[in-house]
């Protein structure tokens, strides 16, 4: 037998536990990356089936069926039906789950027509007791003309007897389970005898299905053999219903449904998590005890992570050999690598909750309820998955817009994700809220920093749904728009499965923007430390010579010829050349600095001020630095410089503007174009400039 | 220019290519074609 692994295909409806399925063949033996050209998520693993055969597991995106309404699903045809992909699969593994076997056998009957050797899993049979469901499994067998594995993934039970079966794929029979082409014999046979060589099925496709195809000619099928768009769709019913009638004939000779024993605690539980009133209120509930549990959790690793790399970067400072690339490893790699490592715990916690509300099945009813609410606004129920994502970081958000069907709803969620709150946004209300909000409490016992932060969560969720408004309104997109959600059943989520899908989306972070943060702020750091003019160069000579008749400590001498550096610096340059343009909002160069620096990532507004300001020690960072920015005077007015008006303006700014590039570059990948990129960074920066500077005209 | 200089100068090439070729030297192995001129995403 061949050395060369067996290719499996994992495929099957969303929520059948098929990525369960993948966990318990490949382990952690598992790659996750993108199909070429698209940005749909490409998962495999090595499956080791005795001592000397392995599988190459190919976890295909969910789909109900073979007629594709989303690139998830278009992933799955366009892999089937082209032989000279790489990734063709020897077998096809079907999973399907005991309760919903009726709807999940459409897509097994569909990829039997492509004549592909295959397997039907039918998966959670430790269910099927509680359910009172019996399934006769070599009569269904027989009927559908391939080899069952019933097996659990939760309890791990059949999961060798797969292997067996995918060990032994050539022996599997190949023939479709029932004939499809008798909806219409004479297009069929037309059509086989204008392509002998071609396999039915696949042509069928090739005339229905949107999608691209290597090997064969599309125009010259479709010009021949289309069909008005109508009569294909009532084909297309035709094959749906035949197919269907062939299911419900097998699966009544091969199911028993004991309707006693199937206690419907389900419909039950439902009923109030999806009720109008109640499924709200429990949501928001959940929610709010997320967010608590948010920031509570990740504060002490986030603090620990804080500490570690203040540590790295003093001992770096000392131990290695004076000179500009020990600066670099010291105030430019080390905080760089700690900006992006500080946000893993609040990354791997918020995936941790949202993995445990998919798990669970509650996260279907939540989009099934905030459907309702959002399709007002243009969005889809599930634009709500990426909304509430966004509150930690806009780039997973954004991605995880890819299971919305809409290609406008899609693009709309893509395009107003970034308004909501991320948590790279906290630091800067943080500092700002301590400046020019007092420490009051309003009705005795609620903060009004407090209340000003939560604010400005509501003013960027309420701007992200006015936005898609108006997105929506002028987008001039017309698609088909409808709405199926599984509504899976309530399980108790597997340890297993969280962990791998929080590992998967912290490591996608880290590899994907840290490298980008990385390197921008290796840019940053030259951009600060380096300048042309004279005044640059002698920093040292200036500030003695102003400090003649002076007595300061070595101290506020260093801080002092380091703020005049940055000032003569190419990013003080910078944001000199910028400061006629900020003026108007109520900001003076070093907020300049700051913002133009905060492009790279919102948090980096703080980390430059305090550079600026000639903060040393960062154990007292923010207060040192608050009394810093408090006491900030402008040099000709002599006014405050964060008073409440620009504080307000720079709060508004940080709200609505597009200021974070890792963002415009996930948007781009995702739209695969630089249109909606350039769109969104215009429409977003151009609102933060003109609400920052009616509040601080108006307000100073 | 001393050894630390070359590194500090090496380290921010790495940078700018790094950025460039992220975003503007994508190589394309699949032909695709821009989305948002219709409702297919493709």
């Amino acid at each position: 037998m061949s050395k060369n692994p067996i290719k499996v295909a994992l495929i099957g409806n969303p929520n059948v536990g098929k990525t369960s399925v993948f966990n318990e063949l490949t382990g952690l033996n598992q790659q996750v990356g993108n199909y070429p050209g698209i940005t749909v998520e490409k998962k495999q693993g090595v499956c080791k089936l005795n001592e000397t055969i392995k599988a190459k597991i190919i976890d295909l995106p969910g789909t109900y069926s073979l007629n594709a309404s989303s690139i998830d699903e278009n992933v799955v045809i366009e892999l089937l039906l082209n032989k000279n992909d790489e990734d063709f699969p020897d077998v096809a593994v079907v999973v399907t789950e005991v309760e919903n076997l009726k709807r999940n056998l459409l897509l097994f009957t569909q990829i039997k027509d492509l004549e592909i050797p295959t397997i039907l899993v039918i998966n959670m049979a430790d269910r099927m007791k509680l359910k009172g469901i019996e399934l006769d499994i070599p009569v269904l067998e027989k009927e559908l003309k391939t080899k069952i594995a019933l097996i659990s993934s939760r309890k791990k039970i059949g999961i060798d007897y797969l292997k067996d079966l995918i060990l032994n794929y050539n022996a599997l029979s190949t023939e479709p389970c029932l004939n499809a082409s008798s909806i219409d014999p004479e297009y069929f046979n037309n059509l086989r005898r204008a392509f002998p060589n071609q396999l039915l099925y696949k042509l069928w496709l090739v005339i229905t299905q949107d999608v691209n195809f290597l090997n064969l000619d599309r125009n010259e099928i479709k010009s021949s053999f289309t069909k008005s768009h109508s009569d294909l769709k009532k084909l297309q019913q035709k094959e749906t219903i035949k197919r269907y009638q062939f299911i419900n004939d097998t699966l009544k000779l091969g199911q028993k449904i004991d309707v006693s024993k199937a206690t419907d605690i389900r419909a039950k539980i439902d009923r109030i998590l999806t009720h109008k009133i109640f499924g709200y209120v429990i949501f928001f509930g959940i929610l709010m005890l997320i967010f608590q549990f948010l920031f509570d959790w990740s504060s002490i690793p986030m603090d620990f992570i804080d500490e570690t790399f203040a540590n790295l970067s003093s001992l770096a400072k000392q131990h290695l050999p004076v000179g500009e690339f020990t600066n670099l490893i010291s105030e430019g790699l080390i905080p760089g690598i700690g900006g992006i490592v500080i946000f893993i715990p609040q990354i791997a916690f918020l995936f941790l909750f949202i993995s445990v509300l998919e798990e669970s099945g509650y996260m279907s009813r939540v989009v099934f309820l905030m459907d309702k609410i959002m399709r007002k606004f243009g969005l889809s129920g599930k634009s709500i998955v990426p909304l509430i994502s966004g509150t930690a970081c806009a780039i997973p958000a954004i991605m995880s817009a890819r299971n919305i069907e809409n290609w406008k709803e899609r693009l709309i969620t893509i395009l107003v994700t970034p308004f909501t709150t991320c948590s790279a946004r906290l630091p800067v209300y943080a500092i700002l809220i301590s400046l020019i909000i007092p420490e009051k409490r309003v009705l005795g016992f609620l903060s009004l920093q407090g209340l000003t932060l939560m604010a400005l969560y509501l003013l960027g969720f309420g701007m992200a749904v006015f936005s898609a408004f108006l997105l929506n309104k002028y987008l001039k997109l017309s698609c088909k728009s409808y709405f199926v959600v599984e509504m899976p059943s309530y399980k108790i989520p597997m340890f297993k499965n969280v962990g791998i899908n929080v590992l998967e989306k912290t490591k996608a972070f880290v590899t994907g923007a840290g490298k980008i943060i990385l390197a921008l702020s290796v840019i940053l750091w030259y951009l600060g430390s380096h300048g042309l003019s004279d005044d640059f160069n002698n920093a040292e000579k200036i500030i003695t010579q102003q400090n003649q008749n002076k007595t300061i400590t070595t101290e506020e001498f260093e801080d002092q010829v380091n703020s005049f550096k940055l000032e003569n610096s190419y990013i003080g340059y910078m944001g000199k050349a910028i400061e006629p343009a900020i003026r108007p909002l109520g900001y003076d160069w070093k907020i300049g600095v700051a913002v133009v620096s905060s492009f790279a990532a919102r948090e980096v507004f703080v980390g430059t001020l305090a550079t600026i300001y000639s903060v040393g020690s960062h154990s007292e960072e923010e207060t040192t630095i608050k009394n810093r920015m408090a006491a900030e005077v402008h040099p000709e007015t002599g006014n405050k410089i964060f008073n409440f008006a620009t504080g307000i303006s720079l709060l508004l700014f940080y709200a609505f503007a597009m200021q974070c590039i890792s963002t415009l570059a996930i948007v781009k990948k995702e739209t695969n174009s630089w249109k909606w990129p350039i769109i969104q960074l215009v429409f977003m920066s151009g609102f933060a400039y003109i609400t920052s500077l009616i509040a601080y005209q108006f307000l100073k | 220019m001393d050894i630390q200089q070359i590194l500090v100068y090496a380290s921010l090439a790495v940078a700018v290519g790094f950025l460039v070729k992220k975003f503007f030297w994508k190589k394309r192995t699949k032909k695709s074609k821009p989305c948002g001129d219709d409702c297919a995403c493709h």
